[in-house]
């Protein structure tokens, strides 16, 4: 069973669509990387996955769960505690971080094991330590996230989201709000991620990060995915002219 | 002005003095707390809880704080309510702060970025675990100044009570100043407001310093 499926997905913001009718499938160890122009639809895609947004009709399940379900036009959410519990196997990566400002870096990590998911607390401390150090971060423990450049933040971030162990991790361009010298710790960072068969779902600009670590590639366009394939066939034999013009404003 | 007439003053002005202390402690003991529980009503999810909320603040923040005083010394008796001068001053104060904090904290709550909310929502938090654990937290640092401001302000309000009689410093030194027909006790009762005031400020940018270390690189 995939991971992730979504199925005819709309999202009306007012009289704009911005996911057309979308469907994919995401399965268990893959990752998937989702480029396209600015306003296709990445982003809310994301966001009604992880419930930041409810959508306007379609089907989403999580590890085979609906999240969301249309029947006869109707579209029915669960109970917000069953919402909760569904999406909290998925976990998000934000572009601009969001880490908690007035939590040390371990704290970030810890808060939601211990203080949502009542786990052991010292169980708890010994996960995150180990999380720190998978994102090369465990010297910043005490750290506040102030203190740190944002690739670190990330990183931590990373972690924090690595911490409620999901089934799914989504990236909403990871790197986007970092200097290029700082986008290869990051993307060093879920590359690893990636080789340790976590599951994701990464909306990103970076060509040569998506083609590395996706096994799969969609391409959007008006909140329509217009194109999809195995990381190598989607760059190097692109057919569909619209995404070879878009794939060549990106070679250097 | 000489020091010995002073000296004689001094008893009946500290006497008004712990009367002005009470006041402003026990105003803020209850509106300190009382004001986030508007807070939260005014942006709650469930409408009645907010129109009642926001209402009241709209009243208090919106009429006189001496009107107000007014009102429960001297309106309420009419309705059956009847209290002394002191717990009428109290209540009042009270009341009315509670809405200027309520209006300072739900500022800051509001001043918190969006993607807090998103995260914690993220990682599996109930909206109300978002405030508790995130939220408010960060919140508490944003409104050190604006609510350290308005207590300086309730220092000097607790003048206002004179109105309705109630024996605190400024009554005292009225007192002095009708009975001897000499304006000393004035100028000390301001010279005392002052010291307050100074010790309050210089206290709080001691407490501002604190809660705003997180923010600083190399804290
Ligand atoms: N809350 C909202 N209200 C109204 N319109 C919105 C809202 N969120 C997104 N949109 C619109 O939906 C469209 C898709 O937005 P989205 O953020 O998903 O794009 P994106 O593909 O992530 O773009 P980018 O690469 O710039 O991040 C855009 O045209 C955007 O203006
Ligand atoms: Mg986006």
């Amino acid at each position: 069973m995939p991971i992730l499926q979504v199925e005819n997905v709309s999202k009306q913001f007012g009289s704009f669509e911005a996911l057309r009718d979308i469907s994919l499938t995401v399965e268990k160890g893959e990752a998937v990387a989702i480029i396209g122009s600015s306003g296709s639809g990445k982003s809310t895609l994301l966001r009604c996955v992880c419930n930041l947004e409810k959508v306007s009709a379609g089907q989403i399940l999580i590890d085979g769960e609906a999240l969301v379900s249309t029947q006869s036009g109707v579209v029915r959410y669960p109970k917000e505690k069953e919402i909760r519990r569904i999406c909290m196997k998925t976990a998000m990566v934000f572009q601009q971080f969001n880490l908690f400002p007035h939590l040390t870096c371990l704290e970030n990590v810890t808060i939601t094991p211990i203080k949502i998911l009542k786990q052991n607390k010292a169980e708890a401390l010994a996960n995150a330590k180990r999380l720190l150090q998978l994102v090369g971060l465990e010297d910043k423990a005490d750290s506040y996230p102030a203190m740190l450049s944002g690739g670190q933040q990330q990183r931590v971030a990373i972690a924090r989201a690595l911490a409620i162990n999901p089934d799914i991790m989504l990236f909403d361009e990871p790197t986007s709000a970092l200097d290029p010298e700082l986008t290869a710790e990051v993307t060093a960072v879920i590359a690893k991620l990636a080789a340790q068969d976590i599951t994701m779902l990464i909306v990103t600009h970076e060509m040569e990060f998506a083609r590395s670590v996706a096994d799969r590639i969609l391409f959007f366009e008006d909140g329509q995915i217009i194109g999809q394939g195995s990381s190598a066939d989607f760059f190097d034999n692109q057919q569909n002219e619209r995404i070879k013009r878009f794939l060549s404003g990106f070679q250097k | 002005m000489n020091l010995s007439y002073i000296a004689t003053l001094m008893p009946a002005l500290m006497q008004g003095l712990a009367q002005t202390l009470k006041l402003f402690a026990l105003t803020l003991i209850f509106s300190l707390p009382l004001g986030l529980v508007f807070t939260l009503g005014s942006i709650s999810r469930v409408p009645p809880l907010r129109w009642v909320s926001r209402i009241y603040i709209w009243i208090f923040r919106g009429t006189p704080l001496m009107l107000q005083l007014f009102f429960i010394y001297y309106g309420l008796p009419f309705m059956g309510l009847t209290f002394d001068r002191f717990p009428a001053a109290v209540l009042t104060f009270v009341l009315n702060y509670a809405a200027y904090f309520a209006e300072i904290y739900r500022a800051g709550i509001q001043s918190i970025d969006r993607g807090q909310h998103e995260a914690a929502k993220t990682l599996g938090f109930t909206p109300w675990q978002t405030m508790r654990y995130i939220i408010i937290p960060q919140t508490v640092s944003r409104v050190i100044p604006p609510v350290c401001n308005e207590t300086i302000t309730l220092v000097k309000d607790t003048a206002l009570v004179t109105a309705i009689g109630v024996g605190e410093l400024l009554k005292a030194a009225q007192g002095a100043v009708n009975r001897d027909v000499n304006i000393t006790a004035y100028a000390v009762a301001a010279l005392i407001y002052l010291a307050i005031t100074f010790v309050m400020t210089m206290a709080y940018e001691r407490l501002e310093r604190y809660f705003s270390r997180h923010q600083k690189k190399e804290g």
